[in-house]
């Protein structure tokens, strides 16, 4: 063999994703934020450095993304903003971990996933937006997208820019062919599920993915489960293995165990192959789900339709969130109110926010567009000419909005992808691995310094 | 060492060797900074603890007290033990029959099927992976294919059991032709007397093969085989990357090197990942000592 | 590790024979052989198949044949397109990367393999030992000091971030060490020093010479351990200009399934960027793999 430090450094492309963590990094005091009242910035300050001339450096994933700077450009000649694609989630996270760290080289404004925004406040990485104005955005978002953004103190970490509320993509031929109506509560769909493979044993009513519990949480968050929460500067609560969990638990162990739902790992060539080969009869998704699935599963054009989640009991309507992502600013910015203007303006501006659904087809946060003519109307051919986004935006509404996340959420879901995860593939007893999940996570917060309770 | 010629005079010799130093400097310049520093700076890290709330302590030898009665480390360890002890010799005992196949000189098309056997490694461990993670596909992926359409039961390539062979496989796939390579051109060194000497006394390709060949081989298939203790307890890419697509067989502790890994990357511990690197390095270390001394022992 | 030399140089640009030559060819070794042919190019086989398919058809055709569709023009087109262009960037930046790396290291290696094989300073063997022991320990945990040590010299997020780490090669070192007490003799060294040549110039004029199938072994590991280099520029570098291809593919594989704004289009993308991006490297080979295979041969042979 050779080289074999070299060779070992060669990480592959599909490892990206899962590449590094996101708990807090390590620059030694741990900022709780604004315990100290805030005092605002003066409209006159804002006025003079926007007139100053600034370079800001954004790091973002989304392709194309130099349109909508551009706008903000043409509103601020004097502030120049440089767009860098330094990696998809993980890898920049990484990155900017180890920028903080180093305390050089963190760009001026960052796109983060909502669940990582806890993990780079908690060693002071972010600048609390209020003092440049952010609390008057409030009313704009969804409540159940700000709250992901602000802080136990009130700060307001980030502004949101696209979310993925949870619906159901399902395959209406199929659906047609046996007779199965779309299911209206998760009852309905276990009964579904149970006919479907019964009667074509090539199909399955949907893929329980196991290597990620981005489903996982979505479905705890429209159950109603609160499993993570900061309760003061060095308490956190843990709550992933309680009643409803275990619910969620034996429904979804025992369709898999049943055989009547795959459990194969997804985004992987085996399922993009399933989508396209009508193996999957649904996919549980998020808002973005339509537009990707357009893309990878042409073939089956025409064929799919969109409903909500189906519901726990009869008559409900709630849902739980899948991705999405925010503008932060970066605490060690030498440009604070141009790095902030930038955050609001981008994800704010009516024609900034309108392009980003446009053309990066992100779904939007910001209740303007939920309601927007233009938006909710468009009809899709895939879907069968539906308004699949009028769909979402209804599902939206039902979000519940007091969903947290914890500062070491790396660690939560890799830990559930060797507890719970593993469970569900092995067919193995779920309930037992939910206490797993829920021992190893308290123990790893422990050994991080914090108090948890239950 | 090297066993260098009787110099002319002692002084001259002596003055000569320290140009020497002048020599070696550049390499060992870089060495130290890309290699020696960070290394030592590890070190230094695998001494302390960190924490979300509290910050940076000191924490002496604890992290390797840690990493000594650490369960998932050791099961590791002994994974990798086990991958080194089959996977090694079968890419080996390949590498080696190739090299004596082509050598004979008893085949058509050599040169085209030397090169193609050792095309893989000019592939990037990114780009292998790619390509195995659908051949092994469990649904659509030819080989189920292929067993279904002959009616056997298809082999689940990603399953518990069978895992640490297809990530064996992998590293076959990668390395084989390398080490062919290496093998090959070692036996095109071999002086033709050895050769002579042997056909005059009427010995068959086998017993030419058994009695000259593969003795003359020792010290490039040691070479070999050190290099290859450095690979599998280093073992890494291949079950990363397969990871993604079955992130439930291969757990963030799947081997030693992928505990380091998931713990500086995932859970924010440095100081931990640093102490089990050292730890690793040592194994290593006793592991290629222990080879070497067996490979030696049976020379004599 | 010492492996230690004590036989006489022997041929080190093979010359030696092929014992078996005329040996009657057996078609039953010819056909095993052409199986292991067979299974070392099949992954190889998928890929270009791959890269001739739409989207659509790469997951609803068989894997292991073309489908009725040939999009490999524009899967090729699309390549060089996507993101204006930047894949170009990226294949320049990766040989670019590559080559002074190897170029470097290769340089590196050649005095160093020659200091520690024909000078007998006082601590050859402890350094020497020292070189070799240094890669016993797995990096995975030198990459966040090392990137605080670069950060500290203003380093990160330039080529030199990739490139000075490649540098130190001590495979390279050992092979070049092995290679020096086969192909160089010492009575050549002896015979240039008493005309009264300086050591610097004997390494140039005479030394170096005699090295180059080493060298460029050296060379082409060091090309293929840069080309292959993922980790360390994933975390030195954030700017997309200044990626090699490996980073750039993997950034548009993670493309294909990260939640929000995603789109399964990048797929034919990142297959028909990883054929494009290996073609380079096995060109490298062919083309010198006359001086390679005897690097090698030295490498193996010394005992």
């Amino acid at each position: 063999m050779t080289l074999p430090r070299m060779r070992r450094l060669a990480v592959g492309a599909a490892a990206t994703l899962f590449l590094a963590g996101c708990a807090g990094g390590t620059t030694g005091s741990t900022n709780d934020g604004g315990d100290k009242p805030v005092a605002a910035i003066s409209q006159a300050d804002i006025d003079k450095a926007m007139k100053t001339p600034t370079e800001l450096t954004f790091w973002t994933w989304l392709p194309d993304i130099e349109k909508e700077v551009a706008l903000f450009q043409k509103k601020y000649p004097a502030i120049s903003v440089k767009v860098i694609n330094a990696g998809n989630s993980q890898a920049e996270y990484t990155k900017l971990r180890t920028a903080l760290k180093a305390g050089s080289g963190a760009p001026d404004v960052v796109q983060i996933e909502y669940q990582h925004i806890p993990g780079f406040t908690i060693t002071g990485g972010l600048l609390d937006l209020r003092p440049y104005g952010a609390e008057a955005l409030k009313d704009r978002f969804v409540d159940w997208a700000w709250g992901q953004v602000s802080g136990r103190n009130g700060e307001v970490w980030a502004i949101p820019q696209d979310t993925g509320p949870m619906g159901m993509l399902y395959r209406k031929d199929i659906f047609d062919k046996h007779g199965i109506e779309p299911p209206k509560t998760w009852d309905e769909f276990a009964a579904a599920a149970r006919k479907l493979h019964a009667a074509d044993p090539s199909v399955y009513l949907t893929n329980f993915p196991t290597n990620h519990n981005s489903i996982w949480t979505g479905l705890m968050w429209q159950a109603g489960v609160k499993p993570f929460q900061m309760k003061s500067a060095d308490q956190v609560s843990v709550d992933v293995a309680g009643e409803t969990s275990k619910k969620l638990a034996s429904y979804w162990s025992g369709l898999v165990k049943e055989g009547v739902l795959s459990a194969d790992a997804d985004f992987s060539d085996q399922w993009f192959q399933g989508l396209n080969k009508g193996r999957y009869a649904t996919w549980l998704t998020a808002a973005w789900g339509p537009l990707f699935l357009s893309t990878s599963a042409k073939e089956t054009r025409g064929k799919w339709r969109v409903a909500p989640l189906p519901q726990w009991t009869a008559g409900e309507q709630k849902s739980g969130n899948w991705g999405g992502s925010t503008s932060a600013v970066v605490k060690t910015t030498k440009n604070p109110i141009a790095a902030a203007m930038f955050a609001q303006f981008l994800n704010t501006d009516p024609e900034s926010a309108k392009m980003l659904t446009t053309l990066q087809f992100l779904y939007p946060p910001t209740k303007a567009l939920l309601s927007d003519q233009g938006f909710v109307d468009q009809k899709s051919d895939f879907y069968g000419g539906q308004q699949v986004n009028k769909v979402f935006a209804d599902i939206s509404d039902t979000v519940p909005a007091d969903f947290t996340w914890l500062p070491f959420m790396d660690q939560i879901n890799n830990d559930w992808n060797e507890t719970v995860g593993k469970s569900l593939a092995d067919k193995t007893d779920t309930d037992a691995a939910l206490d797993k999940w829920q021992q190893t996570i308290t123990t790893f917060a422990e050994k991080q310094g914090f108090k948890v309770a239950r | 060492m090297s066993v260098m010629t009787v110099p002319p005079s002692r002084r001259a010799s002596a003055r000569r060797n320290g140009v020497g130093y002048l020599f070696v400097a550049p390499f060992l310049l870089v060495f130290v900074a890309m290699l020696v520093a960070p290394l030592a700076y590890a070190g230094y890290l695998s001494l302390f603890r960190e924490q979300l709330i509290g910050g940076v302590s000191f924490s002496g030898l604890d992290n390797y007290i840690q990493a000594l009665s650490d369960e998932r480390l050791l099961d590791g360890v002994l994974r990798v033990s086990r991958f080194f002890l089959v996977q090694v010799p079968i890419m080996l005992g390949l590498a080696l029959s190739f090299a004596l196949a082509l050598d004979s000189g008893m085949m058509w098309l050599s040169r085209v099927i030397r090169l193609g056997i050792f095309l893989p490694y000019a592939v990037p461990g990114v780009i292998a992976a790619l390509m195995w993670s659908y051949l092994y596909g469990p649904q659509f992926g030819p080989i189920t294919q292929l067993a279904e359409a002959l009616g056997l039961p298809a082999p689940n390539l990603l399953s518990s059991d069978l895992m640490l062979g297809s990530v064996a496989n992998i590293v076959t796939w990668e390395f084989t032709g390398y080490n062919m390579i290496i093998l090959y051109a070692a036996l095109r060194a071999i002086p033709t007397e050895l050769y002579e000497a042997a056909a005059v006394d009427g010995a068959g390709a086998w017993r030419i093969a058994w009695n000259v060949k593969i003795p003359a081989l020792r010290p490039a298939l040691l070479m070999a085989l050190i290099f290859s203790v450095i690979g599998s307890f280093q073992l890494f890419n291949e079950p990363e990357l397969l990871q993604r697509l079955a992130p439930n067989v291969i757990d963030s502790a799947y081997t030693p090197n992928m505990y380091t890994y998931s713990m500086a990357f995932i859970s924010q511990d440095v100081n931990y990942a640093a102490a089990v690197s050292f730890l690793l390095g040592l194994v290593i270390v006793v592991v290629s000592y222990t080879v070497q001394f067996a490979v030696a022992r049976r020379r004599t | 590790m010492t492996v230690t030399a004590t036989a006489p140089p022997r041929a080190a640009t093979g010359a030696a024979h092929s014992a078996a030559a005329g040996r009657r060819r057996s078609p039953l070794l010819t056909l095993g052989m052409l199986a292991a042919f067979v299974y070392f190019l099949l992954p190889l086989f998928w890929l270009v198949v791959a890269a001739t398919k739409s989207t659509g058809a790469l997951f609803s055709s068989f894997g292991l044949w073309f489908g009725d569709d040939f999009a490999l023009p524009a899967n090729v087109r699309n390549v060089f397109t996507a993101d204006g262009g930047v894949y170009v960037d990226w294949l320049l930046n990766t040989a670019m990367y590559a080559l002074v790396s190897a170029g470097g290291a290769a340089l590196l290696a050649a005095l160093g393999g020659y200091g520690f094989a024909k000078f007998a300073f006082r601590g050859n063997r402890l350094l020497f030992g020292a070189v070799l022991g240094a890669i016993m320990v797995p990096s995975t945990a030198l990459v966040i000091p090392t990137y605080l040590i670069f950060s500290n010299v203003g380093l990160v997020n330039t080529p030199w971030a990739v490139i000075l780490p490649s540098l130190a090669n001590p495979f390279g070192l050992y092979l070049m060490r092995v290679y020096v007490e086969g192909a160089v003799p010492d009575s050549i060294l002896e015979a240039a020093r008493i005309d009264g040549a300086g050591e610097f110039r004997i390494f140039r004029q005479v030394v170096l010479r005699l090295l180059a199938p080493g060298f460029v072994t050296v060379l082409l590991f060091t090309l293929v351990a840069t080309w292959n280099n993922y980790f360390l520029p994933l975390i030195m570098l954030n700017n997309p200009s200044l990626y090699p291809v490996t980073v750039g593919l993997a950034n548009w594989a993670a493309r294909a399934s990260v939640g929000g704004g995603g789109t399964g289009d990048v797929i034919p993308l990142v297959v028909t960027g990883s054929l494009l991006s290996i073609i380079p490297l096995i060109a490298a080979f062919l083309m010198l793999q006359r001086y390679w295979q005897n690097g090698l041969t030295a490498g193996g042979v010394k005992q």
